[in-house]
């Protein structure tokens, strides 16, 4: 799955091709796009690099080591709601609010991740949707901050007139450069991500997925790394959550329904859960494609989610490694049939085979 | 002197409460009804079926149009509602249902949301709800009001609690007794085995996928009448709070779905009056869930396999 055969000088090939390939993708999205696009596009765009990382907390915990979690959206609310509180509470540079915010967000995490020591399979996907459904309810009684004081630090009569939104780094305070920044610390995020993949966890995360006793049999700490696959997806989705409050500036509970993480589930499960760049596939069919639906193209969105329901089934049938693995074998194959039809055309030699 | 009437609990008069008592078993019977729907299907098939609710929505909705109109008699509507739930359970258990039978239960519990965001997509788009406009679909039985130890109860509320029970007894004979029952209960141990020993399988499933169909259908209707108004996008994912009843019956135990649900109801509705917690009432279902799933995993170690479990 790694691509990890062939000669080294093949392997180094393909070290390098993935790697200009991101490079490639980064300065598109970093110095092209904020180019050509702008207004509410660079917000949509700053939207889904956001969700991007949330589904590759889905890659991470499913993907890689077996685990489903359903309750991904209700930890980007909780990393939300703890950014707009301590940015409320304390002046911090903006990166460390950052930092504390994925803390925090892992501690909560982890705490989720505990029953995952004992459920596994289908139990466990249900336990974090309750967890989920309860977050979502505790988050919409006490709503998040509006600089009110006490825990919750929400006032019933807010003085909307000295009322700050959640602040953005001085270096990225406008739109293009907020979407630059959130770019960057994304990426940032992802390279986290695939450096555990590379290493010593990630062989231990694979090696749980296939299979816990033959994990346990070779020395496997089965308790420690899935601990820490859930540490590592609550931190990047910690993060995540406080690049989406100062993108929102006044976050609602309203933006995070339990439904979100299944249909999360739904878009990464067709991006590729088995790769990080189907968590980026995954966030742009996520907040891009209603924005193109609707702003852009205007078709009923609701579309969206008819089209959703078939592309989950068709991928869950026929594709299980989704769009990204699907995608390039099915241009190939439709190449392929060009290049014969091409042949019979022009009534040319036959391949040898 | 103390008379039974004044008594509180908790601080809140006895009198105040025994609505909610009300309005809680009558939900507490729909959850129940829905885990009951649920726990059959999946110990027959293995599918956690997520679309429940939007099965239900669609039909409640077909209903609200019929009566509003058409001029169909109601009961046709009504029954219009039932159809259609088992029409699409047992079409979706036909075409889908095979193709899903040798995978994980998480995959085919993924399938069924497929099949709930279809549904979802085209009941917003054939019937956008907008703005104040707010469809209500009131059955006939809830004007029909009885006071039953001083407190008013409706039709519907009586019929969702009967249903509850005859369903779980009713079902659970069904199982001991016929043919297709005893079918479905090895099945549920192991859908190879029992396929060597002659039963025709993916029958027998089809009778699992019609009677819950039956099901999502019944509860979609009762449903659209206990919450006032027919949401569909609410009612669709109602589906994650009633599954909690489900949860709590470890998914195999239906006598337990019936006490889970009608415990998760009450927990909802008799929270109301207590200002302090009434505001977090609707996690009721996903607190208990979580309990009964804890309760339940205390004793595993070590997961065999990628599916087991």
């Amino acid at each position: 799955m790694l691509g990890l055969t062939g000669s080294p000088a093949e392997l180094a090939r393909g070290v390098i091709g993935r790697s200009a390939i991101i490079v490639a993708f980064l300065g598109v999205a970093l110095f092209v796009v904020p180019a050509v696009l702008g207004g509410d596009w660079i917000k949509t765009l700053t939207a889904v690099a956001i969700y991007a990382v949330v589904a590759a907390g889905l890659v991470t915990l499913y993907g890689r080591v077996g685990m489903i979690s359903l309750g991904q959206i209700a930890l980007l609310a909780i990393g939300t709601w703890t950014a707009t509180r301590i940015s409320y509470a304390a002046d911090l540079p903006f990166p460390i609010l950052l930092l504390v915010t994925g803390a925090i967000t892992c501690g909560v995490g982890v705490l989720i991740g505990l029953p995952a020591l004992r459920l596994s399979g289908l139990y466990l996907a249900l336990i974090t949707l309750m967890a989920a459904g309860a977050v979502n309810v505790v988050l919409t009684t006490i709503n998040f901050p509006n600089g009110g004081h006490g825990f919750t630090g929400r006032t019933s009569t807010p003085d909307l007139s000295g009322l700050q939104p959640v602040g953005r780094p001085g270096i990225a305070g406008g739109d293009t450069a907020y979407y630059r920044y959130t770019i960057v610390v994304c990426a940032l995020m992802f390279l986290l991500i695939a450096a555990h993949f590379a290493s010593k966890p990630g062989r231990a995360w694979a090696s749980i997925r296939e299979s816990e006793p033959a994990a346990l049999a070779t020395g496997v700490n089965i308790v420690r790394y899935k601990l820490w696959a859930f540490a590592l997806a609550s931190f990047t989705t910690g993060v995540a959550g406080g690049l989406l409050a100062a993108q929102l500036g006044q976050p609602t509970a309203f933006g995070f329904p339990t439904q979100d993480s299944l249909t999360l589930l739904a878009a990464a499960l067709i991006g590729g859960i088995y790769s990080l760049w189907g968590a980026v596939i995954a966030g742009a069919f996520s907040q891009l494609a209603p924005f193109l639906f609707q702003a852009q193209w205007g078709i009923d969105p609701n579309f969206l989610l008819i089209i959703f329901g078939v592309g989950l089934l068709q991928v869950l049938l026929t594709a299980p490694r989704g769009i990204v693995v699907q995608m390039p074998k099915d241009i190939a194959n439709l190449g392929k049939l060009g290049a014969h039809l091409f042949r019979k055309v022009t009534g040319g030699s036959r391949s040898p085979e | 002197m103390i008379s039974f009437a004044t008594t509180t609990i908790f601080g809140v008069d006895w009198i105040f409460l025994k609505p909610y008592i009300v309005v809680g078993l009558a939900l507490g019977g729909v959850y129940a009804l829905s885990g009951v729907g649920v726990v059959v299907l999946y110990q027959a098939t293995g599918v956690l079926n997520l679309a429940f609710g939007a099965i239900g929505a669609a039909g409640a909705l077909i209903s609200y149009y019929l009566v509003n109109h058409t001029s169909t008699p109601h009961w046709i509507a009504y029954l219009a509602c039932v159809v259609f739930g088992a029409i699409v359970n047992v079409v979706y258990g036909m075409v889908l249902g095979p193709a899903f039978a040798g995978r994980d239960p998480l995959v085919k519990m993924m399938g069924t949301l497929g099949l709930a965001l279809i549904l979802l997509g085209v009941m917003a788009w054939r019937a956008p709800a907008g703005g104040a406009f707010v469809r209500v679909l009131q059955l006939p039985t809830s004007n029909h009001r009885y006071t039953v130890f001083g407190a008013t109860v409706n039709l519907t509320q009586i019929l969702a609690l009967v249903f509850a029970l005859v369903l779980t007894v009713g079902t659970t004979a069904f199982l001991r007794f016929t043919k297709i029952g005893t079918a479905m209960r090895a099945l549920a141990s192991d859908r190879e085995i029992t396929a060597t020993l002659g039963v025709p399988v993916r029958r027998v499933e089809l009778a699992a996928w019609l009677g819950s169909g039956i099901v999502c259908g019944a509860a979609g209707l009762l449903l659209a009448d206990l919450f006032t108004s027919l949401d569909y996008t609410a009612l669709t994912f109602l589906v994650i709070s009633s599954l909690a009843a489900a949860l709590i019956g470890r998914l195999q135990s239906l006598w337990v779905t019936l006490l889970g649900g009608l415990a998760v109801g009450l927990a909802q509705a008799v929270a109301t009056p207590y200002s302090s917690i009434s505001a977090y009432r609707t996690a009721a279902p996903f607190v208990l869930a979580i309990i009964a799933l804890l309760y339940l995993g205390r004793h595993r170690t070590v997961t065999l396999s990628r599916t087991a479990g």
